[in-house]
């Protein structure tokens, strides 16, 4: 099956050549820089509200966490940007492998849950903590299982594709 | 300053510390002092720290000594068997030395089970330490050494050791052989990194000052859950190492990322070995932490941004360091 020649002409813009061979350190390796950031910043909240939804360090008071939301949603503005960027760098190489679709769903599945987190357990200032508990717990679950994923999806990619640019 | 040099400025504390640690451990355990024992578990948790960039460097000693005449490699590669057995058994006693200081903040004193753990853990480590030194000395020692054969100039109870010990160049093949277990062993480098980062980074903002409604108190029971991440990322980026020596060895950005880890380790200390920790303990919300937590908070999330920053560009910068 022949490749979509749009993966061509992606990699022949400006942008995505000097993405992908620049010598300078503030090229490729930058974005990737910032999508791991990114990854620390979402994954990192994220998984401390969904152990504490599930019962661990009851001690933290649930409530406040919801502050935690911000920092969540920059790390996802982040790796959003940067995730678009390394995409145009690397077009062939991610969008003819399986592997990309998977992650890309599992993120999205992921950040729905986020939403659904936040509006339902988090929004609603008057539940008690075993309430919050109770409505996030499966929610928190699947949560942590979908960015154990997401990240080891996103680890595969770097093993797992046919091609690393468009084939001559 | 080489590499050669390095590995000559770190490799004598692993073994005298260890000794040291132990002499404090026993002393406190038969005189029933609780803070010598405390002394004695901070001491085998930094030098299983300190292990880590003296295992590193011997590579670099390696390659800057094979080539010269009357150097052996079997004695090299001797001396690199017993290293690697002595680090896992040294990282298992700093982190269970951890986990007694943990016990010790909680209850005043580590458990019964941890203490005999430790005790077991860090007299083995002792032994295997020694054979690490014997051996390394072995290489470069014509004055103590009997020749280039590792087993003569080991003994019996040393070539008996060497029986239980890996062959290096066998673990380094075992690690890039397929190419799914490196990708996991990554896989699990990123979700430590992500547990240490949001445990830590947590605790960190709010003693800057970030969600003052949540007590610093009960958010330092993540730091736990933090050093399981570090724990997963020690051991899988050893094996990283093991599988890729010279990758590694010749990167400049690997031994900054390795220096500032060494860093986090002397802000951890200013954190729980001044008055800070005692002041910051007990913060409910809405309390502001004093300038010197903050300063340390700020310390941590730097230099954790830092070491994900160097390990990133580990690759970017591979062969900036050369041998000599």
């Amino acid at each position: 099956m022949a490749l979509p020649t749009f993966l061509q002409s992606i990699e022949g813009s400006s942008f995505s050549t000097w993405m992908r061979e620049s010598d300078s350190p503030f090229a490729f390796y930058f974005v990737l820089l910032f999508h791991t950031f990114g990854l620390a910043l979402l994954v990192g909240a994220n998984s401390l509200i969904d152990l504490r939804l599930l019962g661990f360090f009851r001690s933290i008071p649930l409530a406040p966490l919801k502050r935690f939301f911000r920092i969540m949603w920059i790390g996802f503005g982040i790796n959003a940007t940067t995730g678009v960027l390394l995409l145009i760098s690397y077009p062939t190489k991610a969008l003819t492998n399986p592997d990309f679709y998977i992650k890309l769903t599992i993120i999205g599945v992921a950040i729905w849950i986020l939403t659904k987190l936040q509006k339902n357990v988090f929004a609603d200032t008057t539940m008690t903590e075993a309430d919050m508990m109770a409505r996030g717990a499966t929610l928190a679950k699947w949560s942590l299982l979908l960015w154990v994923g997401a990240i080891s999806a996103g680890r595969l990619l770097a093993y797992t594709y046919k091609y690393i640019t468009f084939p001559s | 300053m080489n590499l050669a040099h390095l590995h000559l400025l770190l490799n004598h504390f692993p073994i005298i510390g260890t000794m040291v640690g132990l002499g404090l451990f026993l002393i406190s355990l038969v005189g029933k002092n609780e803070d010598l024992k405390r002394a004695g578990l901070i001491i085998f948790a930094v030098m299983a720290l300190l292990s880590l960039p003296t295992f590193f460097s011997g590579v670099g000693a390696q390659g800057a000594i094979q080539d010269l005449p009357g150097v052996s490699g079997d004695l090299i590669s001797r001396h690199e068997g017993a290293a690697m057995l002595a680090l896992l058994f040294m990282e298992i006693t700093g982190a269970l030395s951890l986990v007694g200081l943990w016990q010790t903040r909680k209850f005043s004193r580590p458990a019964r089970w941890n203490v005999m753990a430790v005790l077991l853990f860090s007299l083995i480590t002792m032994g295997l330490m020694s054979r690490v030194g014997t051996t390394g000395g072995d290489i470069r020692h014509p004055e103590i050494s009997t020749g280039s054969n590792p087993s003569e100039n080991e003994g019996m109870l040393g070539s008996f050791v060497h029986a239980f010990e890996p062959t290096p160049s066998k673990v380094t093949d075992l690690m890039i052989e397929n190419k799914f277990w490196w990708a996991f062993m990554m896989d699990l480098h990123f979700i430590g990194l992500a547990m240490l980062v949001g445990a830590l980074g947590a605790l960190d903002l709010r003693m800057l000052g970030f969600a003052k409604e949540l007590p610093i108190a009960s958010l330092h029971r993540l730091v736990p859950w933090a050093l399981v991440g570090f724990a997963m990322n020690v051991a899988t980026g050893v094996l990283a190492f093991i599988g890729m020596p010279d990758f590694y060895t010749y990167d400049a950005a690997f031994w900054i990322k390795i220096f500032a880890i060494l860093l986090l380790g002397l802000n951890a200390a200013a954190f729980y070995l001044t008055d800070t920790f005692n002041v910051v303990e007990h913060m409910g919300p809405g309390e502001d932490a004093p300038p010197l937590a903050k300063i340390i908070a700020a310390s941590s999330l730097i230099l954790w941004f830092a070491v994900i920053t160097l390990g990133r560009y580990i690759q970017f910068y591979q062969s900036t360091l050369t041998g000599k």
